[in-house]
């Protein structure tokens, strides 16, 4: 509809000298950053699903490693008979149930291993510790 | 010349190598681009800002441009909401109401208003200032873009019919305004 009569014509706006011959290049500059930007991520972006897929089974295996330390019962358990006394910390022997080493000293047959003593035996031992024979026949 | 066959060449371009393919469109479409915006935002200043944020936003998108659509149409539109975003930005925070050149030259940092029109430019321009948004849009681009109401209707979003009205009723408001009714 430019050939209205009451609607002047012409293009009263103007630019800075230069500005059309310039703008191209400034524009295509602007975006040369967001396509470097583009690349970079470019390689990420392709790699990210395996990248994901790395991270999900560390942390599965963190989390296996971890809860078999947590949960799995000692390897390193050993029959109590089968350990010297000498060899029982305090802190086992607090936790031993006095009953439970009771059944392995008869287990492992503790009482087969009593020495034969004779009566002579035990008087010298007796008169050794100081213990009057006649007070002991006394009881007897 | 239909504009869907004469970006085809863009458009094989923008597929074997989308640098070379973005700088022919740069090429094609920036001086007009800069135009619809500068009528727009009056300022020269946010006329070269919108335009700049116009094809950044058109780079960042064009890997999701499909050749179906109008490249012409696809750009008019950003190039439009962009100038519209900086409108409303001016509108916001400016302490007068923006009905005519003056008060938009006010909000001007430039040295320079970049205008230089009779006395019966400044006329026609307060004129379009004062339609409303849309039908100022439709105004500039039927009147200095030459553009059909079929591409009209796909950058604004709005049936031909009611872009015709609109044109018609815009003209008749600048005539009446222009001859002092």
């Amino acid at each position: 509809m430019k050939n209205n009569n009451k609607i002047p014509e012409g293009n009263p706006f103007k630019v800075p000298e230069n500005y059309f011959e310039e703008l191209n290049s400034k524009i295509f500059a602007s975006t040369i950053e967001i396509r470097d930007e583009k690349k970079k991520a470019g390689l990420y972006m392709r790699l990210r699903p395996f990248l994901a897929i790395a991270a999900s089974v560390a942390v599965l295996a963190i989390l296996t490693f971890t809860g078999e330390k947590l949960f799995s019962p000692r390897n390193e358990y050993v029959s109590l008979s089968e350990i010297p006394v000498e060899e029982y910390s305090e802190t086992i022997l607090n936790e031993i149930d006095l009953l439970t080493l009771e059944e392995n000293a008869v287990l492992t047959g503790v009482s087969g291993l009593e020495p034969d003593i004779d009566k002579k035996d035990i008087i010298d031992y007796l008169l050794l510790e100081n213990i009057d024979i006649n007070e002991i026949q006394e009881h007897l | 010349m239909d504009q869907q066959k004469s970006d085809s060449d863009i458009f094989k371009l923008l597929e074997s190598d989308t640098n070379k393919g973005f700088r022919l469109v740069v090429e094609r479409y920036s001086t007009r681009l800069y135009w619809h915006i500068r009528r727009l935002v009056i300022l020269h200043e946010d006329a070269d800002d919108a335009l700049q944020n116009t094809f950044v936003n058109a780079w960042r998108n064009i890997s999701n441009f499909r050749s179906e659509s109008s490249l012409y149409t696809w750009l008019y539109t950003i190039a439009t909401n962009e100038a519209l975003t900086l409108i409303n930005k001016r509108t916001r925070n400016a302490a007068v109401s923006l009905d005519d050149l003056g008060s938009w030259f006010a909000n001007s940092t430039e040295g320079s208003t970049w205008f230089d029109g009779d006395e019966a430019q400044v006329k026609l321009q307060n004129a379009i200032i004062r339609l409303p948004e849309k039908q100022r849009i439709v105004f500039n681009l039927k009147y200095y873009d030459d553009m059909t109401y079929e591409d009209m209707s796909k950058v604004l979003k709005t049936s031909v019919g009611a872009l015709k009205a609109s044109y018609h009723h815009a003209v008749k408001k600048i005539e009446n305004m222009l001859s002092g009714i």
